[in-house]
C-alpha cells in the first residue's frame, strides 16, 4: 500500500517540459528528443503553423546536440531541416538561444551572484521576457557549466595559438613547468572579474546533481594542457600528470579567493612553488629509486666480500695444517 | 491512504518558442453545430458553453470547499507547487486564466513579495556604510513598491466566479498588482506581447475549443514568456485506477449534494476529467 502510494505520488507528479536536456533529463529520453525542436524568431512568426507541425520531423533530422556545454561549438552555423522550405534563414535552435541567454547573463552576475536573477536579467538584455529565466535550474548551474567551458574553450584557443607561433619558429618553445604554470595562470586569470561570487559558484559545483559535469569539464581542461604542453606518455605517467596538475590547479584556485595581494601576486608564486614542487618530486623519485640501488648493490658487494673471507679463512686453515703433516714425517 | 486514489496532477511548462501544438481536435471544425462532448454527454459547441457556465455560477459560492473536500487539501500543494516553478521575479507579468477565484493569483503575490523583501534586504547587507537617511529611503521605497512592479491580471468568463474572487481577495488583504477582467480563454481581451507568464490551473479541461485557447496564450505572451498548465490526468496504474473511479463517481457527487447541493455538477466535473485527452497528447 504503501508502495503504490509512493508510485502514485510519483506519477502526480510533474513532467517538466524543460528546454534543454541536461542530466535531469535522462529520465524521459522521449521527451529530450522533442526538446531539440525548433525555436523561431520574430522575423518568421506568421509561419508559426507549419514549423509547428514539423518539429517533431526535426529531431530525427538534425543530430541530436549533447547537452554537455563543453561540446558545444562555439559559432556553429545552424542547422535548418528542409521541411518544405519552411524554416527561414534565421533559425536558432533552442541550445543555441540558451547559450545566448546564459552568455547575456554573465555580465549581470557580479552584482546577482550565480542565480536565476542573473538569468533573468540577461534574458531581458536580449528582448526576451524575465520568464525566459525558467528554462534553466533554479540554482545558477547552467550559468556557472557554460562559463567554465567558455574559459576552457578560450584556454584551449589559446595554448593552440602559441603552439602555432613555435611551430612557425617565432617564439621558443617554453620548458615544461614554464609553460604549466603560464597555462594555468592564464585560466585562473578568466575568474578575475568574477572572483567575489566565485566561492558560491564552487559551492554549487559540488552539489552532487553537478558533480559529473563540472568534473568532465575540469579533466578535460587538464588534458589539454597537458597535451599543448607536448605530453606524450602512454604509461601510468599519464595518470599522475594529471592528477599532480589537477592537485595544482584546485590548491591555486582556493587560495586566489582568498588573496588580497595587489593582482593576486600571492597566488602565482604560491602557483610557482607548487609546480616547483611537483618537478621536484619526479627528480627526488628518480633519486630515491637510484639510491635504492646503490643500497642494494653495497649489500651485495658485503655479503660477498664476507662469504669470500670465509673461504679464505678455510683455504688458509687447510694451507696451514699440511706443511705440519710434512714436518711431522720428516725425523723418521 | 485514501490521499492515493486522488487525481494526480500535471504540469505542462511550455515556452512561447517552444513547440505548442494544438491538443487533438476536440471538436473537429464540421460545418454546422460541430459536436462536442459535456462529461460524457453529446452537445453541441454553444449548449456546451452555456452548460459550463451553468455549472460554475452554481458552484461558485462553495468552489473552495469543494475543492478541499474532493481533493482532502492537496490541491493547495499542486497550486504551491506550481507557482514554485514558476519562480517569478519581482517584475513579473501574470495573467491567470480560468482562475475564478484567485488562487494562484495570491499565491504569485506572496511569492513575489517575499522575494522583493529578500532582495532590498540583500541591496542593504551589500553597502555597508549607509546613512541613516539611505537606509529610510529604502524603507520608503519598500513601502511603495512592495511586489517591485509585478502585476497579475485573472481573467474569468464567469462572472461569479470572479465575484466570489473579489470578496476573498478583500477578506484576505491583498489589493496590490490585482486585476479582475472578465474574458473568454478563446478570445483573450488583451493586446499581443504583453504577459510574461500566462497560467491555467485546473481549467483548460472547461475550455470547448483548446487550439483557440492555446493560440491566445501564444498571442498575448511575450517573446520567451511561460505558459504553465496545471490539470487533472490520467491514472496509469489499474488497481490505482479502479480506486480512483470508485471514489470519484461515487462520492465526490455525493459530497457535492451534501456541500453544495448540486449533483449534476459534480457529476458534470469527474465526467470532464475523464474527457480530458491523457498526458502523452498534452505534450505533443
Amino acid at each position: 500500500m504503501a508502495a503504490a502510494a509512493a508510485g502514485s505520488l510519483r506519477r502526480a507528479g510533474w513532467r517538466l517540459w524543460r528546454g534543454r536536456a541536461g542530466l535531469r533529463c535522462q529520465l524521459y529520453p522521449p521527451q529530450r528528443a522533442l526538446h531539440a525542436s525548433a525555436v523561431l524568431r520574430r522575423a518568421s512568426d506568421e509561419q508559426k503553423k507549419e514549423p509547428l507541425a514539423s518539429s517533431p520531423q526535426q529531431q530525427f533530422d538534425s543530430p541530436p546536440t549533447d547537452p554537455q556545454p563543453d561540446h558545444e561549438p562555439q559559432g556553429s552555423r545552424p542547422s535548418y531541416t528542409g521541411q518544405g522550405g519552411q524554416e527561414s534563414e534565421d533559425y536558432e535552435s533552442e541550445e543555441q538561444l540558451q547559450h545566448r541567454i546564459l552568455t547575456a547573463a554573465l555580465e549581470f552576475v557580479p552584482e546577482h551572484g550565480w542565480t536565476a536573477e542573473a538569468i533573468a536579467e540577461g534574458a531581458k538584455t536580449l528582448g526576451l521576457s524575465v520568464a525566459a529565466a525558467g528554462m534553466f535550474h533554479s540554482d545558477g548551474s547552467e550559468l556557472i557549466l557554460h562559463f567554465v567551458s567558455q574559459c576552457n574553450t578560450k584556454l584551449s584557443d589559446l595554448l593552440e595559438q602559441e603552439q602555432k607561433l613555435v611551430q612557425l619558429g617565432e617564439t621558443e618553445k617554453k620548458p615544461t613547468d614554464q609553460f604549466l604554470r603560464d597555462a594555468v595562470e592564464a585560466r585562473l586569470r578568466m575568474l578575475i572579474p568574477y572572483i567575489e561570487k566565485w566561492p558560491q559558484a564552487v559551492s554549487i559545483l559540488l552539489l552532487p546533481h553537478n558533480i559529473p559535469s563540472s568534473l568532465n569539464l575540469l579533466t578535460s581542461m587538464i588534458d589539454d594542457i597537458w597535451h599543448y604542453a607536448g605530453d606524450q606518455s602512454t604509461d601510468f605517467n599519464w595518470y599522475t600528470r594529471r592528477a599532480v596538475l589537477t592537485g595544482i590547479y584546485n590548491t591555486t584556485e582556493l587560495v586566489m579567493m582568498q588573496d588580497s595581494s595587489p593582482d593576486f601576486e600571492e597566488t602565482w608564486r604560491f602557483l610557482e612553488n607548487r609546480i616547483a614542487d611537483a618537478m621536484n618530486m619526479g627528480n627526488t623519485a628518480k633519486q630515491v629509486q637510484s639510491t635504492g640501488e646503490a643500497l642494494a648493490q653495497g649489500l651485495m658487494g658485503a655479503a660477498v666480500t664476507v662469504s669470500n673471507a670465509e673461504t679464505n679463512k678455510a683455504v688458509r686453515a687447510e694451507l696451514c695444517s699440511v706443511p705440519c703433516l710434512m714436518l711431522a714425517c720428516l725425523p723418521s | 491512504m485514501a490521499a492515493a486514489g486522488l487525481g494526480p496532477a500535471r504540469l505542462f511548462l511550455g515556452r512561447r518558442r517552444g513547440a505548442m501544438r494544438a491538443l487533438l481536435g476536440l471538436a473537429r471544425g464540421l460545418a454546422s453545430g460541430p459536436q462536442t462532448h459535456f462529461g460524457f454527454q453529446n452537445v453541441s459547441e454553444e449548449e456546451r458553453r452555456e452548460k459550463i457556465y451553468q455549472v460554475f455560477e452554481n458552484v461558485a459560492e462553495k468552489y473552495d470547499v469543494m475543492n478541499d473536500s474532493m481533493t482532502l487539501g492537496i490541491h493547495r500543494v499542486w497550486k504551491d507547487i506550481l507557482v514554485h516553478k514558476m519562480n517569478p521575479s519581482p517584475g513579473t507579468l501574470l495573467v491567470d486564466v480560468a482562475g475564478g477565484t484567485g488562487d494562484i493569483a495570491f499565491r504569485f503575490i506572496n511569492y513575489v513579495h517575499s522575494i522583493r523583501e529578500r532582495q532590498l534586504q540583500q541591496k542593504l547587507k551589500r553597502h555597508q556604510n549607509l546613512s541613516w537617511q539611505e537606509i529610510s529611503k529604502s524603507y520608503e521605497e519598500e513601502k511603495v513598491k512592495p511586489l517591485g512592479d509585478s502585476q497579475v491580471v485573472v481573467c474569468d468568463i464567469n462572472k461569479e466566479m470572479l465575484k466570489v474572487g473579489k470578496q476573498r481577495a478583500q477578506h484576505l488583504g491583498y489589493s496590490e498588482g490585482l486585476s479582475w477582467v472578465l474574458g473568454n480563454a478563446e478570445e483573450l481581451p488583451f493586446d499581443d506581447d504583453k504577459f510574461d507568464v500566462y497560467t491555467i490551473a485546473f481549467g483548460i479541461r472547461n475550455v470547448t475549443r483548446i487550439d483557440l485557447a492555446l493560440q491566445e496564450a501564444y498571442r498575448v505572451l511575450k517573446p520567451g514568456g511561460r505558459f504553465l498548465c496545471l490539470e487533472f490526468s490520467h491514472v496509469s496504474n489499474p488497481l490505482l485506477s479502479r480506486l480512483y473511479d470508485l471514489y470519484s463517481f461515487q462520492v465526490i457527487p455525493v459530497l457535492g449534494e451534501i456541500i453544495a447541493g448540486d449533483w449534476k455538477s459534480y457529476q458534470y466535473l469527474v465526467e470532464s476529467i475523464r474527457r480530458f485527452p491523457p498526458q502523452a497528447d498534452g505534450r505533443t
